[in-house]
């Protein structure tokens, strides 16, 4: 760590930063460049993965009437999640996607939070492999949901055929088609991704831009002091973006299922 | 309408999904139109060689359908 406060210091680190800077060297075989099996990235994610199960276990492992803190710490996500999205969204027939949604808006949050966590400070969402996984399976969720719900033919005819006359249906049909099946997965994963990406970027820019400036000559010390000072407004920001996408993730793959279950007018 | 009143969240089966849901939809209806009926107005273009005027009357077709449908599919619940 304080290696790489030298090569900060030192002025040697690259700027602007580039998509390189989101490959981080390889843990497993140590300092790799051009192994990616086991990064950084990977170990959050299994971490992520781990913390959530421990949380969770640890928390219900003695429920009580009255709850404890940590009880009441963990009942207050998934009621947040159960109520405010799965039941608001979807209805009383949300109640059984409640734990699917809390996992994914947990994992999704935590996943994201690293990137402003001290020593992660990236986050595995800003590599679009995981939010396209994560869209993937929402996507596969929505259409099984639907076909079990209405059988196959009657769940596309549904999902395709709009409450039209028949004169515009073949304008129509093949907009339905694309919003539904093939644009609803890539929108998902790339909001997600693009969000982290662009915040890890962001912080970047202006850490670096701060070590840069102070390098080419000392008289911008006090631009370089005020870089850093828009880090920290912009960690803040960073905050905010992180909850958001997280719920607009989850908020999103309700409504889809929702949309898969909706009832024809 | 988006102003029209609405009862509470009963959390029955037939709710019209809350405000997220529905503006996504709506967007992804609107450029989605104009994607797919311009490819296709593009396609007629290179096949027939009309130099963007089918590009031009597939947007706007698409416009169309895409406002058709915000209005069949999220308008007016019955």
């Amino acid at each position: 760590m304080f290696g790489q406060a030298n090569v900060l210091a030192a002025g040697q680190a690259a700027f602007p930063p580039s998509v390189e800077d989101f490959y981080l060297p390889s843990i497993l075989p140590w300092g790799a460049h051009d192994s990616y099996w086991f990064t950084k990235i990977t170990a959050m994610v299994w971490i992520a993965v781990g913390v959530l199960i421990i949380f969770f276990l640890a928390t219900y492992r003695n429920p009580q009437l009255v709850p404890t803190k940590k009880q009441w710490f963990a009942e207050s996500i998934y009621g947040f999640v159960r109520n405010n999205i799965a039941v608001d969204m979807i209805g009383h027939r949300g109640v059984r996607f409640a734990p699917y949604f809390t996992t994914l808006f947990c994992f999704v949050l935590l996943t994201n939070m690293f990137a402003i966590i001290p020593f992660f400070q990236i986050s595995p969402n800003s590599h679009i492999a995981f939010p396209a996984i994560l869209a993937v399976i929402s996507y596969l969720l929505f259409n099984w949901v639907g076909i079990r719900h209405h059988g196959f033919v009657k769940y596309f005819k549904n999902s395709l055929i709009p409450p039209a006359p028949w004169y515009i249906l073949p304008l129509l049909i093949p907009i339905e088609f694309f919003s539904t099946f093939l644009v609803r997965p890539f929108s998902l994963a790339v909001r997600l991704f693009a969000n982290m990406f662009a915040g890890h970027m962001l912080l970047l820019v202006f850490t670096l831009g701060g070590f840069a400036m102070l390098s080419a000559n000392t008289w911008l010390a006090p631009v370089s002091v005020l870089s850093w000072t828009m880090t920290i407004a912009l960690t803040f920001l960073e905050f905010l973006v992180i909850c958001l996408q997280a719920y607009v993730f989850t908020v999103l793959t309700a409504s889809y299922v929702q949309g898969a279950l909706a009832d024809e007018h | 309408m988006a102003g029209d009143q609405k009862p509470p969240n009963a959390g029955g089966a037939d709710d019209v999904p809350s405000g997220a849901g529905q503006g996504w939809t709506a967007l992804s209806y609107l450029i989605g139109g104009m994607l797919v009926w311009g490819f296709i107005g593009w396609l007629v273009d290179q096949w027939l060689d009309t130099g963007g005027i089918a590009t031009g009357i597939g947007v706007v077709l698409g416009m169309a359908g895409g406002i058709i449908l915000v209005v069949r599919r999220l308008g007016t619940p019955t």
